[in-house]
């Protein structure tokens, strides 16, 4: 019952900047690690969630499990069979398996075509189907993620929020997918909408067995669906375990201050001065700061406490990716 | 705090004309705000109830037709007293059949040279406004730094560049942005999203405006940064004391800085109050939709317990059919038998229910 679906090993999106026209001369080519060794496994009807801020490489991941851009190198494996490599032509019969909710769904859904055509395309672009069958799946679709059959005649544009992240939903599971990498389902939605898409989420992994690979950067909703959560910084994974030990117990200082920062939990405890003490340090690339160490280094507070010890900045003692427990790991010299 | 209000919404309505489905969209129908000085005042609701609009018609920055109808927007600042809304009777004229708006007709183009002559030196002067999406309402081909002395310039009295500039440099150190210096010549794009936000923040409060409309400041930020943003917010709400209409979908923000609170729904408010007894789950005593707002958040206790959140059922009022009884009926799950009939036929009024406390529910009145 509990067969891995997918597993990542080392994977790495490495995105070159080239940078313009006599970039040739410069000699140096800027690389930036998107993704940097990163390695996971989901089991079938499993949630992961991937958090971390803007720009630390979520979406990029999402995007080369579904080989919509090529890895760099590393290995993804699904239900048994290396796709890292396949041809087009080969990976074809597994892209019905592996589909993507988008996270932005205006740009995602085809202006110009009726919610029916949508749909419609989505089927019959991997099978031959009948207009019979396509009415009577598209019916079957809409009774599964909710939404009313008169808004099938409409345009993406006359939907609201809700009801376009529901037409994303029932896009991917048109197609009879096993695995959803869910880019943000719920940003940009209101509070009540969103929790109607999580519950849905959530009553379509139980009925179809689905696996998902939650992305977000709220926490709470993140904490809530998932059952492991990998906490991603500037293209590494620093902390990952399961979700409730992950929120309750963080082991890595970036996490703490990831939770901590939580809006309403924050006026709760009232802390003012909350453990991030560079301000100006955001957590996006940046080729002024060499890429050596712990990368989290320059914003850790632990590091800052503990007077800038060099094991932390030494190129030759990154930490690694370690087993502190059952199913949790750390990439920290000095877990809390 | 008792006073004329520097900021008095009365009465507003905004409506858009859809040309495929030949009928009136109520964004706005009816709202009715109060801002006194000092205060934040927040609105709350979900998408399309019209917290937007609202914002947008008092900045008179609707330029779809109809657009805004009807209304008073009272603007009291050094005790001039002013109508953002003056003589727009001359432009409207509003066919009513059975207490409802079937036709409206407006000179639009007169309108709009009429409505920016009234708010010429009100706009980005008195009132100043922070946009959704910080990136898209900068110029990206003009540094941030000139930007904001370009506002400075045009809004306050001084006049000399160089003081401008130091003035600009002032408002980038109040909203904390580090190394003023160097990020005045960043181009926006060249800004992280919580520092374009930042930006825009001191670029409001640059020309030291009366009241600031703030819409949705935080959305769409990380959560280290929104809670960043939000304390920077607090933070100057107590040094520069602005007046502050805070639009939010994000109700943990809202409870941390307002201090009154107004809930739209369907382009009315339904509950306005002290958000201290409205935003907090032990105050029993809220409007249905308040109070399901507040339970589709998730709680420590349901994530521990990875339960099921309490959505609202159905979706966002459809603001051109609006139903003839109170707006929220169809979703209500507090309607009890002995009411029903009243919610579905009739619409109950704004009405106290305690000091300050105003809902719009027939369940407060039948008692």
């Amino acid at each position: 019952m509990t067969d891995t679906i997918l597993e990542v090993q080392n994977l790495k999106k490495h995105y070159n900047q080239n940078g313009g026209l006599f970039s040739a001369f410069k000699g140096k080519e800027n690389v930036i690690p998107a993704v940097d060794d990163v390695s996971f496994y989901i089991k079938e009807k499993e949630t992961m969630g991937l958090v971390g801020e803007t720009g630390c490489g979520k979406t990029t991941i999402g995007r080369t499990l579904l080989k919509l851009i090529p890895a760099t190198s590393g290995k993804i494996i699904f239900n048994g069979t290396d796709i890292t490599h396949l041809s087009a032509a080969q990976f074809r019969p597994f892209r019905k398996k592996i589909q993507m909710i988008f996270q932005d769904l205006d740009a995602a859904l085809n202006p110009k075509m009726r919610i029916k055509a949508i749909l419609q395309e989505a089927l019959t672009v991997h099978c031959r189907l009948s207009d019979a069958e396509i009415d009577h799946r598209i019916s079957e679709l809409l009774e599964m993620v909710n939404l009313k059959k008169s808004k099938l005649s409409n345009f993406p544009n006359e939907l609201s929020g809700g009801e376009k992240r529901r037409v994303g939903i029932a896009r991917t599971l048109a197609v009879g997918a096993r695995f959803i990498v869910a880019d943000e389902p719920t940003s940009a939605l209101d509070v009540s909408i969103q929790a109607q898409v999580v519950n849905l989420l959530r009553d379509l992994q139980k009925e179809l067995r689905l696996s998902y690979l939650f992305i977000s950067h709220d926490l709470r909703v993140v904490e809530l669906v998932s059952h492991k959560v990998a906490v991603m910084y500037l293209g590494q994974i620093v902390e990952m375990g399961l979700a409730g030990r992950i929120a309750n117990a963080p082991r890595h200082p970036y996490t703490a201050v990831l939770w901590s920062s939580l809006v309403d939990k924050k006026s709760d405890e009232s802390i003012k001065n909350e453990g991030n003490p560079n301000e100006g340090q955001w957590g996006v690339f940046d080729f002024e700061r060499p890429n050596v160490g712990c990368r989290f280094a320059p914003r850790c507070p632990v590091y800052h406490a503990k007077n800038r010890p060099t094991i932390c900045t030494d190129p030759a003692t990154s930490p690694q990716l370690q087993k502190i427990d059952d199913a949790h790991q750390v990439r920290c010299h000095f877990p809390l | 705090m008792i006073g004329v209000p520097v900021l008095k919404i009365e009465n507003l309505r905004t409506y858009f004309y859809s040309s495929s489905k030949q009928a009136f969209s109520r964004a706005v129908d009816g709202v009715n705000l109060a801002l006194e000085k000092g205060e934040t005042l927040g609105i709350v609701g979900e998408s399309g109830s019209g917290k937007s609009v609202t914002a947008l018609s008092v900045m008179g920055l609707v330029t779809a037709e109809p657009g805004v109808i009807t209304g008073n927007i009272g603007l009291k600042t050094d005790g001039v007293q002013k109508n953002l809304l003056q003589d727009i009777e001359d432009y409207v004229k509003i066919t009513n059949e059975n207490g409802r708006t079937v036709e409206v007709s407006k000179d639009n183009p007169g309108w709009q040279r009429h409505i920016d002559r009234v708010l010429r030196g009100v706009r980005g002067k008195e009132i100043s406004m922070i946009f959704q999406n910080p990136k898209l309402s900068m110029n990206p081909f003009s540094s941030v730094g000139k930007q904001i002395k370009e506002a400075i310039m045009l809004n306050t009295s001084i006049n000399n560049a160089q003081e401008a500039r130091e003035r600009t440099l002032y408002w980038l150190e109040q909203v904390k942005i580090d190394s003023p210096r160097l990020r005045y010549d960043n181009n926006p794009y060249g800004l992280s999203g919580g520092m374009c936000q930042r930006a825009m923040i001191a670029m409001a409060l640059s020309s030291e405006p009366s009241v600031l409309i703030a819409d949705e400041p935080t959305t769409g930020l990380d959560a280290t940064i929104q809670s960043k943003i939000v304390s920077l917010l607090e933070e100057l709400k107590s040094s520069v004391g602005v007046t502050t209409l805070l639009i939010s979908h994000d109700i943990d923000v809202i409870k941390t800085l307002s201090d009154r609170v107004s809930v739209m729904y369907g382009g009315r408010v339904l509950e306005s109050g002290p958000s201290k007894e409205i935003l907090s789950a032990a105050h029993n005593d809220k409007h249905p939709y308040t109070a399901a707002l507040l339970a589709s958040i998730p709680t420590a206790r349901q994530i521990k317990a990875k339960s099921y959140l309490q959505a609202i059922k159905g979706d966002v009022l459809d603001t051109i059919n609006l139903p003839s009884g109170c707006l929220f009926y169809a979703r209500c799950h507090q309607v009890t038998e002995q009411i029903k009939m009243q919610c579905k036929h009739q619409e109950p009024e704004l009405r106290e229910i305690s000091s300050n406390h105003n809902v719009r529910c027939w369940r407060f009145f039948n008692a």
